[in-house]
């Protein structure tokens, strides 16, 4: 309580309540506005942007051969060396060159998605794409290999990302699992 | 030996004490989805959402977990008073509704006979009311002594200093309402205030809407809601004198809480919004007890609203509001409203 005097403006606005009226025209504004909450995953989904750093992707060019030469530069490059990388001779027409990876692994346990890895791909046959829902319920999913890496992810490259889908939670009995409908897409209401 | 007329009345009471006891139990449970709905909104969330469509079936399941849950005595409480404490906030909570109107009299269709929404119409309906949901205050320090635990008895203590300092604020507005309708019945204040919604009590220029306010502070105080809910404060007391209780004694306090809401909420509307009078004359035949319902329901979201708008006053402020605010108001407003009535 300031002891500057008497002041009629002060007093006024505290008769009419003129500080309670404005926060209760700001809750009220919030009250009747709509809610920022995404329901994910029973209804709606983020498409993360292209930027985005999940799990690993192995590609494939447009003959389905597999881009990786086995050069080993991302497992030299990965800061806490949790890719193995194994090469093979292989001329079957399997990899772009004749060097394929014959065991190409990641510990995501240890994977720190820093994405050192996908810059140092000479050949972009890695790259770290937007596959983010990474739990299970033991050590199954940590470990991921060549065959489950070369599988294309859901959201494909083309797609720009940055928005909100509609999505379905399936329950199976092998566990839980997020469908997604990418046709349509809404920006997010902030 | 009593002849079947009397008997008719005394069955016809207590039919009515049941249904509104069974509503005033069922009442909770929308309130408590719609409260958790309101602080979800304004906090720009969804509140309860996943059991049931829009989350309506939470109540139901808060309810089963209430009743199962482990029923924990502190040790070295007092097992009586504690047991003993839920019950004596709820019974005065139940108890008020006994002098409430709800409306005018009905035509029942079918059997043919009038019958009134009311329990009782006591022509010192307002002082009954006052004086029994004063009583509610000592479940709240019997429960808080009880419980052998230092927050708790702090909540208790907070709670009397409270409801001593604020039932002497209410108690002023009651005798505003009073003087400018001239009785202490609620059913007459009612009546009072017919016609437009100019003849309501808050119109009542110029004492009418302070009256209202200090109604209004002095009613939120007796609550416990914020921004006076200094007993149950859980930033300096955990929980208040609740907080060692648990399951349904736990939500026995609760349903005194609600109820006494509803309660403010009602008397607010009986005594300054013209009870169940239409605001204006409709020309679609509306049952008076829906303005009733529709008036209280628009305070009880107000209470709900202004929780979620203030932050809790501080003791030493809630004791100035109380006694070097609100209790001088009354007694300038007071003689205004003496000298408007000569």
């Amino acid at each position: 309580m300031s002891r500057k005097g008497f002041d009629l403006f002060d007093l006024i606005k505290k008769v009419l309540f003129t500080d309670f009226v404005k926060g209760l025209t700001v809750t009220l504004g919030y009250n009747i506005s709509k809610s920022i909450t995404m329901r994910y995953p029973d209804e709606e989904k983020w498409i993360p942007y292209r930027r985005f750093r999940g799990l690993h992707t192995l590609n494939r060019d447009e003959n389905g051969r597999e881009l990786c030469v086995a050069c080993e530069l991302c497992s030299k490059a990965c800061p806490t060396g949790c890719i193995t990388v194994i090469p093979e001779e292989n001329d079957s027409g399997r990899g772009i060159a004749d060097r394929v990876a014959k065991v190409w692994t990641v510990n995501l346990v240890r994977c720190l998605f820093c994405g050192y890895c996908e810059d140092a791909c000479p050949t972009r046959a890695l790259r770290l794409g937007r596959e983010y829902e990474l739990a299970c319920a033991d050590y199954s999913c940590t470990l991921m290999s060549r065959d489950q890496l070369l599988v294309p992810q859901p959201v494909p490259e083309s797609i720009p990302g940055g928005y909100v889908v509609k999505s379905k939670l399936e329950r199976t009995p092998q566990g839980i699992k997020v469908t997604v409908d990418l046709s349509k897409f809404k920006k997010r209401s902030i | 030996m009593p002849d079947i007329a009397t008997l008719l009345q005394v069955l016809l009471i207590v039919v009515k004490v049941g249904v509104v006891t069974m509503i005033l139990f069922g009442l909770p449970l929308p309130l408590t989805w719609l409260e958790r709905k309101v602080a979800g909104h304004i906090q720009v969330r969804l509140g309860p959402w996943r059991v049931g469509p829009h989350g309506l079936l939470q109540p139901f399941a808060d309810m089963i977990k209430l009743l199962f849950k482990e029923d924990i005595v502190p040790y070295k409480a007092d097992k009586l008073l504690f047991n003993l404490a839920p019950l004596i906030t709820m019974v005065p909570a139940f108890a008020v509704f006994v002098a409430i109107p709800f409306g005018d009299s009905v035509m029942i269709p079918f059997i043919n006979k009038e019958v009134t929404l009311y329990i009782s119409d006591m022509n010192v309906g307002i002082l009954y009311i006052l004086a029994i949901s004063g009583l509610g205050v000592y479940g709240l320090i019997l429960g808080g002594w009880a419980s052998n635990s230092k927050y708790a008895l702090l909540g208790g203590l907070r709670s009397s200093a409270q409801m001593i300092s604020y039932e002497v604020a209410m108690t002023f507005a009651a005798v505003g309402v009073v003087m400018m309708t001239n009785s202490l019945s609620l059913v007459e204040m009612v009546k009072a205030q017919s016609g437009s919604f100019l003849s309501w009590n808050i119109f009542y220029l110029p004492v009418g809407p302070v009256w209202f306010v200090i109604f209004l502070i002095a009613g939120l105080a007796e609550i416990n809601r914020i921004p006076f809910d200094l007993t149950e404060d859980e930033g300096t007391l955990a929980a208040g004198f609740h907080t060692e209780y648990s399951g349904m004694k736990f939500a026995f306090f609760m349903l005194a809480e609600y109820v006494a809401m509803v309660t403010i909420s009602i008397l607010a509307v009986v005594m300054f919004f013209g009870g169940w009078n239409a605001p204006l004359e409709v020309p679609v035949p509306i049952p008076p007890i829906f303005w009733l319902v529709a008036k209280a329901a628009a305070f009880i979201y107000f209470f709900m609203w202004i929780r979620f708008t203030l932050p809790r006053y501080r003791y030493d402020q809630l004791m100035t509001i109380g006694w070097k605010i609100l209790i001088p108001v009354a007694l300038v407003n007071l003689l205004v409203t003496g000298f408007m009535r000569i």
